[in-house]
């Protein structure tokens, strides 16, 4: 049955012969066909160039490399065998060996397609988009029905930020050719940068649907649910992709950046790992690795991985560069975190989120030409198109008309910015009020006088809680600059123990004396390990303040400091940040007061069930205004004697990891207190969510003493008329570093070489 | 219990049939309703091994909707789903038989696009068949149906068995064996992927022309005669698959346990090939009369299929004996294992295949002893039916 090479053949006869059988499938005969050739005359080129299609098509990208490269050395080669030698290197990453043979085929060959299409996406991966771009557009021009060449343009485009130029030739490859998963998913990467999850999630699908093998689309996919901090949902894609593939650089990267927003920070840094040695070249890898390790206190570690990423090709620098400056901020160097932003911005004039970051660092001068560098990103004739860099601009220009004292500015951006965000989620403020307010019926006073957990050592934990934005921060530099007190920062841990145990508030009615027990031990063993030689260790997870009851219950003898501040102060200062994790109740003046008024109910309901001795509340500008007594009642409280180096706790050499991180290095500042006054006008919804005048008659401040005096007169709660679970507002903070998230990148057109 | 191990225990209990003790042991393990993808794997094959498929069908659907890319998840919901008729997404989950562990090496890379489903006047398509005699048998109606839809210039490339057969069919344009260089063709298709390329359903079944294969004359003469010696009812039969088969010993029996088919006026024509086709000449003594051993005279597929032509009925195993006796409009009947390959459907004893073949069922996992009572008591009605009683 089989075509014996026959001894009569030609050498042309037998190479058409073995181009028919390797067209029609029949890999033995073309094989054995080209042998035949190359025993006759080694290194005949058509015959190896054959031979290295074979290779590729079964996935032997290294044999194929070498036959094409030994087929690219006869005289005569052809302009279609060094096109596919450029692309087989493309797909090796061998960049630069790759455009040398593409730029060869197109010299060659001025006409030849596919040579053009090769050379630039060898290009786009090198960086090169004007050039890519030229090389693209000479595609579709020469052939306008060619699918890929636009898929591939859009690619181009969008690296250029030109969103919507990318989107239409997406969509145009899509009409072409409407089963073409890569273009579907690289669609898919782009609605989500334009601020359309649920659309980037359906088209992500698709792809997945007509090859379930597209890796791309999976991460895309996982990149949609990480942009809207639904981080299990991520997993869940990058397992299904992690089943078939399980040494995939890009999803170990994206399960890292996953885990670690879920503060799974060892599995984080071993998948990181993974990521970095499965392809040490993987900017995105190194930079998850670089923030993985700072997560877990490793700035020196973390700087190298940001290093590396900064010497790849892609987006990968950018980010890098950025990383490298929130690393300063956190570690509180602003100079240098100043110089990395400027260098950001000058290497990359359109990164918003250097411009994002830089603002948070500089005090905005009248006529600043920041300003209007950023104006023009997002109003000029060129502007930033992705959704997530315009929200980002729309807050920074808010700092700095905030600087300059121009309300009616200001707030244009900050309202501007805040709706994008907003649009982003869903949220139920009534909801979340009505939890809230479930909350404090769940734990009634009788729920404390009854047995407790008998965990012992229970005073290691002191738990600094509020509103974000109230000054927490503040607290826990002052605590942990005493020698015998450590900081945590904000950990997840109560609140992941609780979801354990089942639905909160309703477990309320379940817990025995040997649940608290467990529940107090498990935190104990989180914390543990990071007390180190500290008597206490201070955990500010601002949202906390939601099981305060149950801290009392669970862990008896932990300390539980309440931080309050000026309601309009607090949300205003919500209201300008863009939180990196989802603070969802935060971008919106109307629902904002709506939390806090909910936020207070249930503070009251705490204090007036609470010992003293455990639930102790301190006021932000009762801190500010005397620091040294303010202090003095937290070390006390505490169970610690005083010591004096407290009252200089912007020099605590520790890492801070919140937005408030450019403001506890300085000393104490007042510009805080009555910050909102000369913004009344903007923050009508707000105050009337609070229920306050603007033009009332100032009130002295509540008087902490108070405070802590007036407690158990509050009415009871009303009982709630059914036990609705709402979304936990998720009230972490952290470094406020909006780079465009993690791991989302357009699939490349696979482009098989083309048979000659 | 450790994944692995669990798995290493209950796989080989599955092949056994041992399906409902799987079930209980993997359930409690899932009964909070959720688990690992091991685990609901292994509960939907205990089910489908129990013969309750369409209870497995929403756990296999769960699995392939978690692991989209986990494409022989995708290939076992395709059994499921043409098991139960559902052709539409069943054919299209098909299209991962060669996304196999031990299929892929197999897969023919053909370096031309395949076909869409869409008219291509003008344009030259490459049908080729895949691996199976049966599948060939089973699928080559579809050639004529591509040609009309496609209006295409039709190549079939078929192998060298079945060849000859397949060239007195009608709806083709030029004929290859497969090994050899098939001429130029712009697109192709697997035999096997025109179902899902055409969209094939099942009230398209049994479809025109029927029977679409016929027999030689001359061999049918040649045949005839061999056989005219023997009075009464004339039975062909086989009871053994290829043994490599990877389902083999859930569809073979042995040659003994078809005893009871042994009844007065019936002789019973062994057309066994293959490394059992010798037991027919040594038959055990209570079939000894009944038994005749046509294994050694035939040559081929054509033989085969004179001899179907001249006997009164096929009694076999599920084998391509009992697709070519469809084909070509002969009766047939077909005993089945408990949990069968996905063509013959479910809970029923005809088929839309073929109208002239009929399903005689295990109703317990590797049980033939009752199937093949009620083969034998078909056959005296048979027998009576057709005045040779």
């Amino acid at each position: 049955m089989n075509t014996q090479p026959q001894t009569t053949m030609t050498v042309e006869q037998a190479l058409g012969q073995a181009h028919a059988h390797w067209n029609a499938g029949q890999a033995d005969q073309a094989e054995r066909l080209c042998q035949h050739v190359l025993a006759l005359w080694p290194g005949q080129s058509d015959a190896l160039h054959l031979m290295g299609l074979m290779a590729h098509a079964y996935g032997n990208l290294d044999l194929a490399i070498d036959h094409l490269r030994r087929a690219c050395q006869a005289p005569r080669v052809p302009a279609v065998y060094l096109s596919n030698l450029g692309e087989m290197c493309r797909q090796r990453g061998l960049l630069a060996e790759a455009e040398v043979a593409a730029r060869r085929a197109v010299t060659m060959d001025n006409a030849l397609v596919a040579g053009w299409n090769n050379l630039g996406i060898i290009l786009q991966e090198a960086g090169k988009l004007e050039d890519s771009l030229s090389c693209l557009e000479r595609v579709v021009a020469l052939q306008p029905t060619y699918a890929e060449a636009h898929n591939n343009l859009g690619n181009t485009l969008k690296r250029m930020g030109r969103l919507d130029q990318a989107r239409q030739r997406y969509e145009y490859a899509l009409s072409l050719t409407p089963a073409y998963a890569e273009a579907q998913s690289n669609l898919a990467n782009l609605l989500n940068d334009l601020g359309r999850p649920d659309e980037a999630l359906a088209a992500a699908r698709k792809a997945i649907d007509l090859n379930p093998r597209l890796s791309d689309a999976y991460i895309n996919a996982a990149a949609v649910e990480l942009g809207r901090n639904r981080n299990e949902e991520a997993l869940r894609w990058i397992d299904a992709l992690l089943s078939y593939a399980p040494l995939h650089a890009g999803a170990l990267t994206v399960r890292a950046t996953a885990l670690r927003h879920l503060e799974r920070l060892e599995e984080a840094l071993a998948d990181a790992r993974r990521a970095v040695a499965a392809q040490a070249d993987n900017g995105e890898a190194q930079n998850v690795l670089g923030e993985v390790l700072q997560a877990l206190g490793h700035p020196e570690e973390a700087l190298v991985a940001f290093d590396k990423a900064a010497k790849t090709l892609g987006f990968a620098p950018e980010k890098a560069l950025i990383n490298r400056g929130v690393l300063f901020m956190e570690r509180g160097d602003k100079v240098q975190a100043k110089a990395a932003f400027d260098q950001v911005v000058a290497q990359f004039p359109r990164s918003a989120s250097a411009w994002f970051n830089l603002s948070d660092l500089h005090r905005f001068q009248a006529g600043d030409p920041a300003i209007a560098k950023m104006e023009s990103l997002l109003y000029g004739p060129d502007s930033v198109q992705s959704q997530t860099d315009r929200t980002a601009l729309n807050f920074a220009l808010g700092k700095a008309w905030m600087d300059l004292g121009d309300g009616e500015r200001a707030f244009a951006h900050l309202n501007e910015g805040n709706r994008q965000k907003r649009a982003t989620f869903a949220y139920d403020a009534a909801a979340t009020s009505r939890w809230m307010a479930d909350i404090a019926t769940s734990f009634p006073a009788a729920a404390f006088q009854g047995p407790k957990s008998a965990v012992a050592g229970s005073d290691l934990a002191v738990f600094v809680l509020g509103m974000p934005r109230s000054g927490t921060t503040l607290i826990e530099q002052i605590l942990a600059s005493h020698p015998a007190v450590t900081a945590a920062g904000e950990l997840s841990a109560l609140n992941n123990l609780v979801n354990q145990l089942g639905p909160y508030p309703q477990i309320a009615g379940h817990l025995t004396p040997e649940i608290l027990g467990g529940l107090g031990q498990r935190y104990l063993d989180v914390i543990r390990p990071l007390a180190g030689s500290h008597r206490r260790v201070v955990d500010k997870m601002p949202s906390n303040f939601l099981f305060s009851g149950l801290i009392n219950l669970a862990l008896p003898d932990a300390r539980i400091i309440h931080v309050r501040r000026d309601p309009v102060d607090t949300c205003l200062s919500c209201y300008t940040k863009l939180f990196t994790r989802e603070q969802l109740f935060t971008y919106d003046l109307a629902e904002l007061g709506q939390f806090h008024r909910a936020y207070e109910r249930l503070m009251d309901h705490w204090r007036a069930v609470l010992p003293a001795d455990r639930f102790l509340e301190v006021q932000y500008e009762a801190v500010v205004d005397d620091l040294e007594g303010q202090s003095r009642r937290m070390v006390e409280f505490c169970g610690l004697a005083w010591d004096p180096v407290c009252l200089d706790f912007h020099t605590t050499q520790r890492t801070i990891r919140t937005a408030s991180l450019n403001q506890v290095r300085q000393p104490l500042f007042r510009s805080s207190i009555g910050r909102w006054k000369p913004f009344a006008a903007q923050l009508t919804p707000l105050l009337t969510a609070l229920g306050i005048d603007p033009n009332a008659p100032e009130a002295p401040p509540e008087a902490v003493a108070e405070v802590v005096a007036a407690p158990a007169k509050k009415a009871a709660p009303k009982k709630a008329a059914a036990a609705k679970k709402a979304e936990a507002p998720a009230a972490e903070v952290a470094p406020a570093a909006p780079v465009a998230e993690e791991g989302a990148k357009p699939a490349r057109s696979r482009r098989k070489p083309a048979a000659s | 219990m450790d994944m692995k191990d669990l798995e290493l225990q209950v796989r080989p209990m599955l092949i056994a049939g041992r399906g409902a003790e799987v079930e209980a042991m993997v359930r409690p393990l899932l009964a909070s309703g959720t688990g690992p993808v091991t685990l609901w794997a292994l509960l939907a094959q205990a089910l489908r091994v129990q013969g309750r498929v369409l209870e497995a069908r929403p756990i296999q659907e769960m699995l392939v909707d978690a692991l989209p890319g986990h494409l022989s998840t995708r290939f076992d919901l395709a059994e499921t789903l043409l098991l139960l008729g559902e052709f539409e997404r069943g054919w299209r989950e098909y299209a991962y038989r060669y996304s196999l562990a031990h299929t892929t090496r197999i897969e023919r890379k053909v370096q031309r696009p395949r076909w869409d489903g869409r008219p291509i006047p003008g344009k030259t398509l490459l049908i080729h068949d895949e691996q199976g005699y049966g599948d060939t048998f089973q699928f080559m109606r579809m050639v004529a149906w591509a040609k009309e839809k496609s209006q295409a210039n039709v190549i079939l490339e078929i192998n060298h068995e079945t060849a000859s057969l397949a060239r007195r069919m009608k709806g083709f344009d030029a004929m290859t064996v497969r090994g050899e260089l098939p001429p130029y063709f712009d697109v192709h298709a697997e035999m096997m992927s025109l179902p899902m390329i055409m969209g094939l359903k099942l009230s398209d079944l049994p479809g025109e022309p029927m029977p679409y294969l016929s027999a030689l004359p001359e061999r049918r003469e040649q045949w005839r005669k061999r056989l005219a010696p023997y009075q009464g009812l004339k039975v062909a039969f086989l009871w053994a698959g290829r043994p490599t088969h990877f389902n083999d010993a859930n569809r073979s029996m042995s040659l003994e346990m078809l005893a009871p088919l042994a009844q007065e006026g019936v002789t019973l024509f062994s057309v066994q090939k293959g490394p059992k086709e010798e037991q027919a000449l040594n038959p055990p003594a209570a079939m000894g009369k009944h038994v005749v051993s046509l294994s050694p005279e035939i040559k081929d597929f054509e033989d085969t299929a004179a001899i179907l032509m001249e006997v009164d009925l096929l009694i076999s195993i599920d084998s391509s004996p009992v697709h070519l006796a469809g084909a070509l409009g002969r009766p047939a009947w077909v005993m089945l294992p408990l949990l069968p390959d996905w063509r013959w459907l479910q809970k029923r004893d005809d088929t839309p295949w073929y109208p002239t073949v009929r399903l005689f069922r295990q109703t317990e996992w590797g049980q033939w002893g009752p199937v093949i009572d009620r083969v034998a008591g078909a056959l005296a009605e048979f027998k009576k039916a057709k005045g040779q009683g």
